[in-house]
């Protein structure tokens, strides 16, 4: 009797150890898999997505991106992959300095699916090379935003003339600022590429991709694989992964996350635009900023 | 099996896995972890001269030469004028201020006869963007108020988009929301259609173009003036007072020139741009002596006769029925 059941218990180690083995096996055989796929691999090419309104959260989320890029050791070159039209100014200032972080680390090229304009242009200025599809359109360098002259309600407190309702002429003065540093970067990045005078720069056209690659707005034109293929060439990769890092919210997310960036507004009837217009309002540097009449006061995400 | 058969095991994976757990975790106390380098990009990217930029001077005073003695100056607003009333302040400050009288001209006093009556009390007649036809009585009886000495000015801004022109008896009136030529008439002057800029030379802004002095009363003691959003106008055998500095280009043709701001043909003054006499530019530049050449000229005429004249005692009897304004 206890022959027999010592054979049972060994019988059932027996095959508790099978289960087990093929279940560890089931782990580590596509960690080994990668292991060895990546033995062969020189390194990665980091596919990095700029789409949607350029606004702090989209940001928050590229920087992200690129600050993995930077410090991921097998990441050897970065690839934005573009499809903008623009945004708020200071986000695209905070992308541009990322990207040209990273640009100081490894090579990063732009490839730039449908609008490449404003905001997203500026953010991908410091990338190595630029490359556009024929119906790209990139450029539109330069910052728009409200005058700043609609008064305040009088029930609105304030400490000094300037607070919350700069002059027209302060808003001008500011406007001319940010355009000055924009196309003073556009020329200084896109170097000797570009044919444009910073005059011409500063009219803030928005060029069609073969236009764009002659006048050195771009540098060719390449879809998104020859980009990849670019980043890695310059990185001295022959063998690469690519890891493609997608936004990481949906659409709908993002243009809440883009009202939530406004923050509360105060709105004021106005003689001028005959309705409710915004007391304060971002500088944009993409399409007029959001306005909507129906809304009376406190409109907030 | 016995249970001891198991503690053999038990132990070395306890002690395995401890040690290996622990020397991960203590590793990077031990050799330290790595911090990257930061360099200040933004500061190095930014070169705070080159985009700093400077607030206009504001300085000076209005003034006016003239010792003309008491003028009125009527000013139309019965045609859907686009003037705003902090505009106007600057200039009918000036002008009470220096003794003269101003009446404003609403769309109930402009009806019938009692827009040629505004007129004969008046020396002076002032129009800024009329969006509304004035009717065939009315043009003429601005006409023989020109006639006879009294002064006008018209003053244009550019249309916020193209459009068409209402035209009266050669007289076309622009409509400041649908756009297209201002006031280009019998008066011998007119405005092009489209904004005035300046990619290289300007006053903060790229519509803010800069205008130096030409010919004429209306250009006396200024340096450099500064329109904003203005629109060239011209006239065929008058003066150019103010004209734009070189580079200047013109919204609908992109086509570089010298284009005239403010030009003054006899009695009859124009000028491209209503923005100069607001308050905040009213100082900027020479705007300042400008205005009081504006000032001067309105006051300044020789009206004579009583025009536009009365209707005689043999008109028809009874009160002539107000014309209806039509577009041609």
């Amino acid at each position: 009797m206890s022959s027999n059941s010592s054979a049972t218990s060994a019988k059932a180690i027996f095959v508790v150890a099978v289960v087990a083995a093929v279940l560890v096996s089931a782990v580590l055989a596509p960690v080994a898999h990668d292991y060895a796929t990546s033995a062969q691999s020189d390194g990665t090419v980091s596919v990095i997505t700029v789409s949607g309104t350029i606004s702090s959260t989209t940001v928050d989320g590229i920087a992200e991106d690129l600050r993995n890029a930077r410090t991921n050791e097998s990441v050897k070159a970065v690839v934005l992959k573009v499809d903008s039209g623009g945004g708020a100014v200071a986000p695209s200032e905070r992308l541009y300095l990322e990207v040209l972080r990273t640009a100081e680390e490894m090579p990063v090229v732009a490839s730039v699916q449908g609008v490449g304009a404003s905001g997203a242009y500026y953010g991908m200025l410091p990338a190595d090379e630029i490359y556009v599809l024929s119906s790209s359109q990139v450029g539109s360098v330069g910052v728009i935003g409200t005058g700043g002259t609609t008064p305040l309600p009088d029930s609105v407190i304030r400490t000094g003339p300037d607070k919350a309702q700069p002059t027209t002429d302060q808003r001008r003065r500011t406007i001319e600022s940010l355009k000055r540093q924009f196309v003073g970067r556009v020329m200084e990045h896109r170097g000797e590429t570009i044919t444009l005078s910073r005059e011409e720069v500063a009219y803030a056209k928005t060029y069609l991709g073969p236009e764009a690659v002659q006048n050195g707005y771009a540098d060719d034109i390449g879809a998104l694989p020859t980009a990849i293929d670019r980043a890695a060439e310059m990185a001295g990769m022959d063998n690469y992964d690519v890891a493609r890092q997608e936004p990481p919210s949906s659409l709908g997310l993002i243009l809440l996350a883009s009202d939530t960036d406004n923050g509360t507004m105060i709105y004021k009837r106005s003689d001028r635009t005959n309705g409710l217009a915004p007391v304060t309002q971002p500088l944009m540097v993409d399409e007029i900023p959001y306005y909507d009449p129906e809304v009376s006061a406190n409109a907030s995400a | 099996m016995q249970a001891r058969d198991l503690t053999r095991p038990a132990i070395a994976f306890v002690v395995i896995v401890g040690l290996v757990v622990g020397a991960s975790a203590v590793a990077p106390l031990v050799l330290g972890g790595g911090t990257p380098e930061v360099t200040n990009l933004a500061q190095q990217q930014t070169d705070a001269d080159a985009v700093r930029v400077a607030a206009a001077e504001e300085s000076g005073e209005i003034t006016m030469d003239s010792d003309a003695e008491s003028k009125t100056i009527l000013i139309d607003q019965a045609h859907g004028n686009d003037l705003s009333d902090e505009k106007l302040s600057t200039l009918v400050n000036t002008l009470v201020e220096n003794g003269h009288e101003v009446r404003v001209v609403t769309q109930d006093q402009a009806r019938g006869e009692a827009w040629n009556e505004s007129l004969r009390s008046a020396d002076a007649f002032l129009v800024a963007n009329p969006s509304q036809p004035y009717t065939p009585s009315q043009l003429a009886g601005v006409r023989a108020f020109n006639d006879a000495g009294g002064r006008v000015l018209l003053l244009s801004d550019p249309p916020s988009s193209g459009g068409s022109v209402i035209s009266l008896l050669g007289v076309a009136v622009s409509q400041p929301s649908s756009g297209g030529p201002s006031l280009n008439s019998a008066f011998g002057v007119s405005a092009q259609s489209g904004y005035l800029f300046n990619m290289q030379e300007y006053e903060t802004n790229f519509q803010s173009v800069y205008a130096t002095p030409g010919s004429g009363s209306l250009s006396e003691g200024v340096d450099r003036a500064v329109f904003h959003d203005a629109a060239a106008v011209s006239t065929a055998d008058g003066q150019t007072a103010l004209s734009t500095t070189e580079g200047t280009k013109l919204s609908t043709t992109r086509r570089a020139d010298t284009y005239a701001v403010a030009v003054q043909s006899g009695d009859v003054a124009m000028v491209g741009d209503t923005d100069f006499l607001a308050p905040t530019n009213a100082y900027v530049a020479s705007n300042e002596a400008f205005i009081g050449n504006l000032a001067d000229f309105l006051v300044s005429g020789q009206k004579t006769g009583n025009a536009p004249a009365p209707p005689s005692s043999g008109s028809p009897t009874g009160p002539t029925a107000p014309t209806r304004p039509t577009a041609v």
